[in-house]
């Protein structure tokens, strides 16, 4: 087979098409710049790049920041105002927050909303009233020019930071205390309101991104099932990741959903939804659902498996011991590609090693290549 | 109605997650006159340990383990004013906190709810708790756990930092040290000189609960 380049490598495997060797890229956010990156890259590393396809504009929606001290720490409050009323919530921003790519400080964390919108039953009729107003409008350019610069060192991906339930389980509501939780269960009336609210606005945008020049279209949940339980998940996650890759797949793109955290108890319901890629998958020790079983039980999705950061925090030769795990458990290697990390910058060291391995992995993986490969690296 | 309809409503209460239940129940049982002590103790704390079994067992997930809490607690603000002097009987104390930089809190919250329903006093530090407040803490409190929480790589290195606090302050062979969060392994706690790893809150409860009733204190 001829090589590939990054970005044909990451379809083919993304498409469920046989690559040459196995996918490995790296996510714009959390790649540094530097010696360590461009020979990473010089030796097969991908790219993947996520922008936007839409601008959104709420309309009789006044929103006011100022900078305020809470709590004696120097805070950015936000109020969102309208006819019904105003929510307001504070934001603690570290250093480097809007001067790094992503809106992530130099430790790349994204800033921390230390008071949250939604605090109570009255707040609700403000966030319906922002939602029941929210008009997005198509815009590509920010598409265009990643896929321009990009070239073939890796893929263009458009995507919405989270579906309608996750916005007030993460973002909105919070679940601080499990207060998400509490208000599911103390005002379920409110919330699915909400939710149903948040969903019909976002029907256009659905419209919208499966028409943009993206590659692949994420649905960046954030999708732990200690959190999201199946319950939840099958009622609220499901239909609407099935309403988006309808519309997305008419239009041929590829539905990737992250899924960056524990996923063993609901690792029955993933065949139910209609996406194509299960993006961010941890492996153990971070995740709870080995690669081999995941591969094995969804046989209709391809996996973007993201290396767990805590293997990292071990240093070089846990991570290579891991990676040639990872391999082991791969099988012929197919559905599957690697992100090196999904969640904060990965050292020189840790990139370097990283490489090493996957470099070499070419496909179909067997036991001997595996063992090829450690030999070579012994 | 007999004392222990007024205990088994209280009960139910807690494990159907029914905040109008707990408060009609809760009321009931302090207007016939129940002790609330025995409200507490044996209507709502095994209405805890149904949930938790629940928990174990895979029917109820973490969203019911915070509910039920909460429920409980709406039930304490009814039976709370029938309460004449100190009822806690804990023995026991716990310090308790999410580590700096971090402010999730979901996880800590429950184990601090469910080590309340064994007995723990605990002390609750909050989110973004630098080292030398928890050594500070266990100054004070002289607790026999300190229990730390992260939910990001980025921030469960501080755990090390505690560790090593209380080294520097001559503490650490005066605690176990239980820490837990997504992304920390037993690898990981093994690295930094923790004791345990919680798996999840549940056996981090069992865990603690071990350590103190079997006095595996150090």
């Amino acid at each position: 087979m001829a090589e590939m380049t990054r970005r044909e490598r990451i379809l083919a495997a993304s498409g469920k098409r046989r690559a040459d060797k196995l996918p490995f890229f790296h996510n714009w956010r959390h790649c540094q710049t530097g010696w360590a990156e461009r020979e990473c890259r010089n030796r097969g590393m991908g790219v993947s790049w996520a922008r936007p396809s839409y601008v959104a504009e709420m309309h009789g929606v006044e929103m006011t920041e100022t900078q305020a001290v809470s709590s004696g720490e120097q805070v950015i409050r936000r109020t969102y105002s309208t006819p019904l009323g105003s929510v307001t919530l504070e934001e603690k921003r570290e250093t480097g927050v809007e001067q790094w790519h992503g809106l992530r400080s130099w430790q790349d964390v994204t800033p921390w909303q230390t008071e949250r919108a939604i605090k109570g039953p009255d707040d609700y009729k403000v966030l319906k009233y922002m939602y029941e107003n929210l008009e997005f409008t198509a815009d590509y350019f920010p598409l265009e020019q990643a896929k321009e610069w990009l070239g073939e060192d890796g893929i263009v991906m458009d995507w919405v930071l989270h579906s309608p339930m996750q916005l007030l389980m993460i973002d909105w509501v919070g679940s601080e205390g499990g207060r998400f939780f509490i208000h599911h269960a103390r005002y379920p009336d409110l919330v699915e309101e909400a939710y149903r609210t948040i969903s019909k606005s976002y029907e256009p945008l659905w419209e919208i991104a499966a028409r943009s020049p993206a590659d692949v279209f994420l649905l960046a949940d954030n999708i732990d099932a200690v959190l999201v339980n199946p319950r939840l998940f099958q009622k609220y996650f499901i239909p609407e990741w099935n309403r988006c890759a309808e519309v997305m797949h008419k239009h041929g793109k590829l539905v990737a959903a992250h899924c960056d955290g524990r996923m063993a108890a609901i690792k029955d319901l993933i065949p139910q939804t209609s996406v194509d890629i299960i993006e961010a998958l941890h492996s153990p020790p971070m995740g709870d659902l080995p690669i081999g079983e995941a591969l094995s039980l969804w046989k209709d999705k391809v996996i973007w498996t993201g290396f767990p950061a805590s293997v990292y925090t071990m240093g070089a030769g846990a991570t290579k011991k891991h990676a040639l795990k990872l391999l082991r458990e791969a099988g012929s290697g197919e559905r599957l590609a690697v992100e090196m990390s999904t969640e904060n910058l990965v050292s020189d060291e840790n990139l370097l090693v990283l490489t090493s391995v996957l470099e070499k992995a070419e496909l179909p993986l067997t036991a001997e290549k595996v063992d090829e490969i450690e030999r070579l690296l012994a | 109605m007999p004392e222990g309809k007024y205990l088994g409503a209280l009960k139910e209460a807690i494990v159907n997650l029914d905040f109008g239940a707990i408060v009609e129940a809760a009321r009931g049982a302090m207007e016939a006159g129940v002790d609330p002590r025995v409200a507490i103790t044996e209507g709502m704390v095994p209405g805890m340990a149904v949930v938790g079994e629940k928990f174990e067992s895979g029917e109820y997930f973490l969203s019911e383990l915070v509910v039920a809490g909460e429920v409980m607690k709406d039930g304490m603000k009814i039976i709370d004013p029938y309460i004449k002097g100190d009822i806690s009987t804990a023995v026991e104390r716990a310090v308790i906190c999410t580590v700096e930089g971090d402010y999730h809190d979901i996880g800590k919250n429950i184990v601090i709810t469910l080590l309340g329903v064994q007995g723990f006093k605990v002390f609750d530090l909050g989110m973004d708790v630098a080292a030398e407040r928890v050594v500070g803490a266990v100054k004070e409190h002289k607790p026999a756990i300190v229990g730390l929480s992260a939910l990001l790589t980025t921030t469960m290195l501080r755990m090390g930092e505690v560790v090593e606090a209380l080294k520097a302050a001559g503490l650490r062979d005066k605690v176990r040290v239980i820490v837990g969060g997504t992304p920390v392994t037993p690898d990981f706690a093994d690295s930094i000189g923790a004791d345990h790893c919680a798996v999840n809150a549940m056996e981090g409860v069992h865990k603690c609960v071990e350590w103190v009733v079997g006095k595996e204190r150090r």
